[in-house]
């Protein structure tokens, strides 16, 4: 998968799972902010994002700090990127 | 007399009355709930009467504050049977007394700051309001659950704190969650006019007219398809659109998620 379609198929998860407008789903949109996700969201998005690409991101510390749609871009990248090396 | 002596005078007419109001009636409600309890001993009549008592209380302080604001209540639906999950748009602080036009048993869902307030925090205690910051999401399922089984609504401001324009922000989950858990119509509540009564950070209270619609019932089977996101959305659309259409605003550019 290239990054352009995981993008895609993460901007998929929002629209499919969400209905959120696909003109929202900008690199810069704040997943709580401008997406109106709120915390209980954020579990059925984890459930939504595992089942897609197939990983445990549950319990990963580093799911915290994402607060962007590009921030959810790079780091599913640096997920995929690591299955790579393993 | 000017426009704005008026205003001064009237409200050094409510922060008289409604001090002086609220100890009568806390001194008067406090002896007749604790008889009653004293006679029966049955603490969930306790938790009735004193949520009974607040919405007096409430409906009360409405009236404290005649002529300055002026309050309407329109409801089209009036025939729809309690429970339900009542969400309403919150600009001012005020909105926690509109809650009281609502002809039912119901409890609020509260923030952390009225449970730590003297008295109120005691009251909302003994009321079983939902304190919804400081218990977990099953917690809060679970005690919600109960009191629509008993027959009482919830109440619920989703953007967990006060706009103080006429802006919504986001909503929080939590209370369309316990409607779909349970079953029960989720009821919209639009409250117009009551922005800057008072603005925040003042307890200076602009005169004006609020309305407080209650807006037709999303029931289980309107949004038996929907996940909890969507029905958020949904319901918060649903009283944007009428709120522009009733205080003539352009259409929100901050619209938050969901369909256009």
């Amino acid at each position: 998968m290239t990054d352009a379609e995981l993008v895609q198929a993460v901007n998929d998860v929002f629209a499919d799972s969400f209905e959120i407008d696909r003109e929202k789903l900008t690199p810069e949109a704040q997943i709580f902010g401008d997406l109106g996700l709120d915390s209980l969201d954020i579990v059925d998005l984890v459930a939504a994002i595992q089942k897609r690409f197939s990983v445990q991101v549950r319990d990963d510390e580093r799911v915290r700090a994402i607060r962007s749609l590009q921030d959810l871009y790079n780091y599913l990248i640096l997920i995929r990127t690591e299955q790579n090396k393993a | 007399m000017s426009f704005h002596l008026k205003t001064v005078w009237l409200n050094l007419q409510f922060w008289t009355i409604a001090p002086l109001y609220s100890v009568v009636f806390g001194v008067l409600a406090t002896l007749y709930v604790n008889f009653h309890y004293l006679v029966t001993r049955d603490r969930r009549r306790k938790s009735r009467l004193i949520r009974r008592s607040l919405t007096h209380y409430g409906r009360g302080i409405l009236w404290c504050s005649w002529p300055l604001i002026r309050v309407r209540y329109v409801d089209t639906e009036p025939n729809l049977q309690p429970p339900f999950v009542v969400v309403a748009n919150h600009r001012s602080s005020s909105d926690g007394f509109l809650m009281s036009l609502l002809p039912l048993e119901l409890v609020q869902v509260v923030n952390i700051w009225p449970a730590r307030v003297p008295i109120m925090g005691g009251l909302v205690r003994v009321a079983g309001y939902l304190k919804v910051r400081e218990m977990s999401h099953e917690d809060f399922v679970r005690d919600g659950s109960q009191l629509l089984a008993e027959g009482c609504t919830v109440a619920a401001f989703p953007e967990g704190t006060r706009s103080g324009s006429r802006r919504i922000g986001p909503f929080h989950g939590s209370a369309f969650r316990l409607a779909q858990a349970t079953g029960v119509p989720v009821v919209p509540l639009a409250i117009a006019g009551n922005e800057r009564m008072p603005p925040r950070g003042s307890p200076f209270l602009r005169p004006g007219r609020v309305v407080v619609t209650k807006l037709p019932a999303i029931t289980q089977a309107n949004y038996a398809g929907m996940n909890p996101f969507q029905l958020k959305t949904d319901v918060r659309e649903t009283i944007q659109t009428y709120l522009e259409s009733v205080e003539h605003v352009a259409p929100s550019v901050a619209k938050v998620g969901g369909r256009a």
